[in-house]
């Protein structure tokens, strides 16, 4: 219900409205100044270490109109996307696998958290080896990176659980699978959300990283072909276009907690 | 009414295991022994801290004993052996507990029928007892409202009438009514009767309020500090219905309070 909205707004209408109207104002400000900077930056250093703001935002006009843009954003959004999706499900699974399994939890664990440490961009030139130079390694790495976030929120999500809820559902009939989905799940939720937060941004990073490295497609493809060829304005288009593109992600991300966690109470005592 | 006790405690004990830093292992309870018959109304009494939930949770089989028997329909709960319990003994006991427990992502309709929904029962028979139950104890219009946004009051009876919409034969309650104000109580002690003597339930109620023990029981007992055995067993010789808010001028009040409170200590 309402209660608390209409309360705040009942309370100085003027006032939170104005509010709200100045923080808009601060955030535009705060882009415009970038720019500015950026464009002096520009003149003072030179177009081949950073690119005039104006020729990036024509470049980036011509390569969308020419569909070469579109063609470099689907390729790391596909790689992303899997990779994240493989890492995203086991890091999801894992700790409800191991929640009915405290001896083999018990066993693994200090193993999972010192794997933890390993650097996982340094596994790259092995995963080549390995898996070649198609997708393969490029999802290795992304899917390692965001399981591991993913894991660890999740699994700390799980302990975490009120047992009193668990057996109150076991009282009134629930079977295990069903006490997993309603109660584990939804206790857990804002954990895992909160791993997505790191997790998503991310995996579009270790794609363009992947795409440094191998492969003919994609943003980072895009940047460092653009880079041996002396074209900033091309390297900066492309850290344009994928910082637009994780900004796009957690904007999405933000839209999702809000539906998962309406219910909770902070959502609206927080408000401005 | 059977000879044979519907539920029965024998000689049980129950300890927890000793922490680190901890002296040995504490016997919260130990030689407990009492039965409950079918179509009784059990009320349970004694100091805080006397296992008394601890005793609850052992016969819902959320929590094993370390010795002794729980019967219930002569099934034995296991002992010493947590894997092998069964909550709730398929949804024959049900158990309203101390705190709430609601889930705070459902809203009060959705918390009161989710027994409903993992039982696989919903449908529009069921749905309406539970719409009926909503009404009966005040909480119309809040159907949608969050746990977090309703009173503490509130949300005990969303949880009371969440354990009675599914209609389980035997029902624990660990003092239900005890972060109550007196108006609310006294209208949910009557209303608990009323369903009671509607449906003969069974019902162990654990309390700490002697008078309330009195009000609703056929049958006191009381337990002793920990590690807790039965201290005293009262027949509540008051005919029924009663009258809840009157209880304490009806003439055998006064001597089974007097009694009852010289136990509890």
């Amino acid at each position: 219900m309402t209660i608390h909205d209409s309360t705040l707004e009942l309370a100085e209408p003027s006032k939170v409205k104005w509010r709200q109207y100045a923080v808009t104002a601060g955030r535009i400000a705060l882009v415009v100044l970038l720019l500015i900077v950026w464009k002096i930056g520009a003149d003072r250093a030179g177009p081949i270490y950073v690119a005039d703001p104006w020729l990036v935002a024509q470049r980036i006009v011509a390569d969308t109109l020419s569909g070469v843009l579109l063609h470099h954003i689907y390729e790391t959004l596909r790689v992303a996307t899997i990779g994240f999706a493989i890492g995203c499900f086991f890091g999801v699974a894992l700790p409800f696998v191991l929640r009915r399994l405290p001896r083999l939890t018990a066993a693994i664990e200090p193993y999972i958290m010192a794997s933890v440490g390993v650097p996982k961009y340094a596994l790259v030139p092995l995963f080549i080896l390995w898996f070649g130079i198609d997708d393969a390694p490029k999802l290795w790495l992304v899917g390692l990176l965001v399981f591991y976030p993913v894991f660890i929120a999740v699994f700390a999500g799980i302990r975490d659980v009120d047992r009193r809820l668990v057996n109150m559902a076991r009282v009134v009939g629930a079977s295990e699978s069903r006490i997993s989905r309603e109660v584990i799940w939804n206790s857990l939720v804002s954990f895992f959300i909160a791993s997505l937060k790191i997790a998503l941004p991310r995996a579009v990073s270790a794609t363009i990283i992947g795409e440094f490295l191998v492969g003919d497609a994609g943003l980072g493809f895009l940047i460092e072909y653009s880079r041996q060829n002396f074209d900033s304005t091309g390297v900066f288009a492309g850290i344009v276009v994928a910082t637009a593109l994780v900004l796009a992600i957690n904007a999405v991300l933000v839209q999702f907690d809000k539906r998962v966690n309406a219910w909770r109470p902070t959502e609206r005592d927080m408000q401005i | 009414m059977s000879a044979q006790p519907l539920l029965e405690v024998r000689d049980l004990s129950k300890r927890f295991a000793s922490r680190e830093g901890r002296d040995s292992s504490l016997w919260v309870i130990q030689g407990l022994s009492f039965s409950v018959r079918d179509g009784e109304f059990l009320t349970i009494v004694g100091p805080s801290g006397s296992g008394k939930t601890t005793l609850l949770n052992m016969i819902a089989q959320i929590d094993t004993a370390s010795g002794g028997q729980v019967l219930f329909k002569s099934e034995s709960a296991p002992i010493n052996d947590p894997k092998s319990l069964n909550p709730g003994l398929s949804c024959r006991i049900g158990y309203v507990t101390q705190e709430d427990n609601l889930l705070p992502w459902r809203t009060t309709l959705q918390n009161v029928l989710f027994p409903l929904t993992v039982q696989g029962r919903l449908n529009d028979e069921t749905r309406a007892r539970a719409a009926e139950l909503i009404r009966h104890v005040g909480l119309a219009g809040f159907e949608n409202h969050y746990p977090h946004e309703l009173s503490g009051g509130m949300r005990k009876r969303a949880s009371l009438i969440r354990t009675l919409v599914y209609d389980p034969p035997v029902i624990l309650m660990d003092e239900p009514f005890g972060a109550l104000d007196a108006q609310t109580r006294a209208v949910l002690q009557e209303d608990l009767l009323r369903l009671w003597e509607m449906g003969r339930k069974t019902i162990v109620f654990v309390t700490h309020d002697i008078g309330e023990a009195i009000a609703l029981g056929d049958r006191t007992l009381v337990l002793s500090r920990a590690p807790a055995k039965v201290a005293g067993e009262h027949e509540i010789d008051i005919p029924r219905p009663r009258d809840i808010r009157g209880i304490m001028t009806h003439p055998n009040f006064g001597t089974l309070y007097q009694r009852i409170r010289a136990q509890v200590q």
